[in-house]
């Protein structure tokens, strides 16, 4: 790739600043990933051998993994429900006309640029006043308020890219409103539906804010880290922890986006040629 | 395959009004459309052809007025039990579904059997000639074959009528032409009353069995092609279909029901009308293939019109040539001249005289309208 607008001296500028920039963003989990091997209970250098102790003991930390047991039961409850109004809040905003759109729009993406710990704060107060027990279903509510806002803006423009005569073409075939979604739009947009609950479920996962505002008896495996931080022994196996959990959470991502690209160029084919149809002749 | 029962009526608009905010798209349509036809609406953009059609499939609702379909009232009705079935612009063919599966739609839904589906979606693929295409997907297709699966989805659940907003526009020249024949060719084969939307005026003289031609929401004319281009009734139709020369006069005299304009020594223009007085202002035109082109020195004919003038530009097309000529009453006319030796001899500077017959001439705006304008 050659740009005109930039020297090649610019160049080699902007190349070691965005290598300043990886390792500004990587070196830390770096770090984190070398002292999760690390077999010392301080975590300094030099660094004192190889073990995997941290990894057995965090498994064997009955309180940790259920910790980490509740997280997955939020995170996956709240993306699903996100997900859902995420659906219907993005087909309400791209196929609908109806009055106020722009200010619906606008409330419905205003919790991103709200503060976790004043959404926590207002949602405490809420629930007393409801009287509703705190509980892991109170972290899940808190946590749907926070992804929404994600799931519309991942879903909105996909729906966008699927012609709306595809779903009137449904229609005029003798589908039902509720058929056409799911034979055509939904499988239409599947790929962006994933992405979107990936996006909310880790959210969800590693949120520690509001969740530590909602929590009843049970807390969630990042809040429970948060409080563990202050044991020093604990800290090591808290490392491991984390760095399983990255990897995870990595693998899955990479995986999801993978098969999103994928799709995303199979449909990308198919609307293209269905949307701007060639003029070839007929073989 | 049923035979076009051409007494009876397919789709019946009365009244029809649909208003999108401020702007009145359709005003006051009633049209029927028999049954086996095919029938075009034709206009340019924005004129309300694309609204009515949306109006008869039930994607609009009409704001007055009822829509029939073979005789039922079925204003109201929702798209999905409507009996029609349509032909989209970009085909919307599903994209994660075959072709199989795409003409297979709608028959899934009506819960026909699965021998009988698999039976009525080959045999349809056939009428459209996509034999063995069945579990390819639609972008591996051509645009053409894109467009005859989307045929095959909608009539394969053999509708009342098949509509079809501007379906060729997106393909090039050559391969339209094909598929105007095709299309042509399925109707007739299939008997299925085709509703035909589009803004090409020969597309829709090429098929139609009778057109509308729609200007402003309003239907200005329904005829067949010959009657709506050889006796238009309103300027916006005679201007519409084909080219025209457009002259304004003056009556000097009435012979009978022909009324004569002098414009010079052995020049005259005639037409014909009904009730002209000396003195009155006639708007008239002539189809510029109508109006020949002879040589000053050629011998005067006593009947038609001639009027002279200069060629002031030579237009070489093919088949035919254009000539603009300059005549004596200061008005540009266009004459179409098929190609031979004579057409070859003419060239710009020319002195020449252009005539034609008594009725190669109409009157715009209201004689000799043949009826079926809607106000």
């Amino acid at each position: 790739m050659t740009d005109v607008a930039i020297s090649r001296r610019g160049l080699r500028v902007l190349k070691a600043c965005f290598g300043l920039l990886l390792l500004f963003l990587y070196a830390p989990i770096l770090i984190m990933a070398v002292f999760s091997f690390n077999d010392s209970i301080t975590v300094t250098f030099p660094l004192s051998g190889f073990t995997l102790r941290w990894y057995r003991e965090f498994l064997s930390n009955g309180e940790l993994m259920v910790a980490l047991r509740a997280s997955a039961i939020v995170a996956a409850t709240s993306s699903a429900i996100a997900v859902a109004l995420g659906i219907s809040a993005a087909v309400a905003l791209v196929r609908k006309r109806f009055f106020g759109k722009g200010a619906v729009s606008g409330l419905l993406l205003a919790p991103l640029v709200i503060p976790y710990l004043i959404l926590g704060i207002s949602l405490l107060i809420l629930f007393n006043a409801a009287a509703i027990p705190l509980s892991i279903l109170t972290i899940a509510t808190g946590h749907v308020v926070i992804s929404v806002p994600y799931t519309v803006l991942v879903l909105v423009p996909r729906l966008e890219r699927v012609s709306v005569s595809l779903e009137e073409a449904a229609r005029d075939l003798g589908a039902s409103g509720p058929r056409t979604f799911r034979s055509v739009t939904f499988p239409l947009i599947l790929p962006a539906v994933i992405s979107a609950f990936l996006v909310a479920f880790t959210l969800s996962f590693d949120e520690v804010v509001v969740a530590s505002f909602l929590a009843g008896d049970q807390v969630t495996f990042p809040v429970y880290l948060y409080s563990q931080l202050r044991f020093p022994t604990r800290l090591p196996q808290v490392i491991a922890l984390a760095v399983a959990v990255m990897a995870v959470s990595g693998f899955v991502v990479i995986g999801a986006e993978i098969g999103r690209r994928i799709a995303d160029r199979r449909l990308a084919t198919q609307l293209a040629s269905a949307g701007t149809p060639e003029t070839r002749g007929i073989p | 395959m049923s035979t076009p029962r051409a007494s009876r009526v397919a789709i019946g608009l009365e009244g029809v009004r649909k208003r999108f905010g401020s702007i009145t798209a359709v005003r006051q349509v009633t049209l029927e459309i028999r049954e086996g036809e095919f029938f075009s609406m034709l206009g340019p953009s924005g004129c309300g052809k694309t609204t009515t059609l949306r109006l008869m499939a039930g994607f609009e609702e009409p704001d007055e007025g009822r829509i029939l379909l073979r005789g039922v009232d079925v204003t109201g009705v929702p798209p999905n039990r409507r009996e029609v079935n349509m032909v989209f612009q970009h085909y919307a063919l599903f994209p994660h579904m075959s072709v199989f599966e795409n003409v297979a739609f709608g028959l899934k839904l009506r819960r026909v059997a699965r021998q009988e589906i698999r039976q009525r979606v080959m045999e349809m693929l056939e009428v459209v000639r996509l034999e063995g295409t069945e579990r390819r997907r639609p972008g591996q297709l051509s645009g053409g074959q894109q467009q005859r699966v989307a045929l095959a989805r909608a009539l394969v659940n053999r509708p009342t009528a098949l509509l079809l907003d501007e379906p060729l526009g997106a393909l090039d020249v050559k391969l339209r032409k094909e598929m105007q024949l095709e299309l042509k060719r399925i109707q007739l084969e299939l008997g299925t009353t085709f509703v035909y939307v589009t803004h090409d005026q020969e597309e829709a003289l090429a098929m139609s069995d009778r057109i509308a031609i729609m200007n402003n929401g309003d239907v200005e004319q329904i005829g067949s092609g010959r009657e709506v281009y050889e006796r238009p009734a309103t300027t916006f139709v005679a201007g519409f279909v084909g080219l025209l020369n457009e002259l304004d006069v003056r009556v000097d005299e009435v012979q009978g029901d022909i009324a004569v304009m002098r414009t010079g020594d052995d020049e005259r223009v005639v037409v014909s009308a009904d009730d002209a007085r000396p003195g009155d202002r006639l708007r008239i035109a002539v189809r510029p293939e109508r109006i020949c082109i002879e040589e000053r020195s050629a011998p005067h004919t006593a009947h038609g019109s001639r009027l002279g003038g200069v060629i002031a530009r030579v237009a070489y097309l093919g088949t035919f040539t254009q000539f603009h000529v300059d005549t004596s009453i200061g008005i540009r006319v266009t004459s179409h001249r098929l190609n031979d030796e004579r057409t070859d001899m003419l060239s710009a500077g020319d002195q020449v005289f252009l005539c034609w017959g008594r009725d190669d001439a109409f009157i715009l705006g209201g004689a000799g309208s043949s009826g079926g304008d809607v106000a």
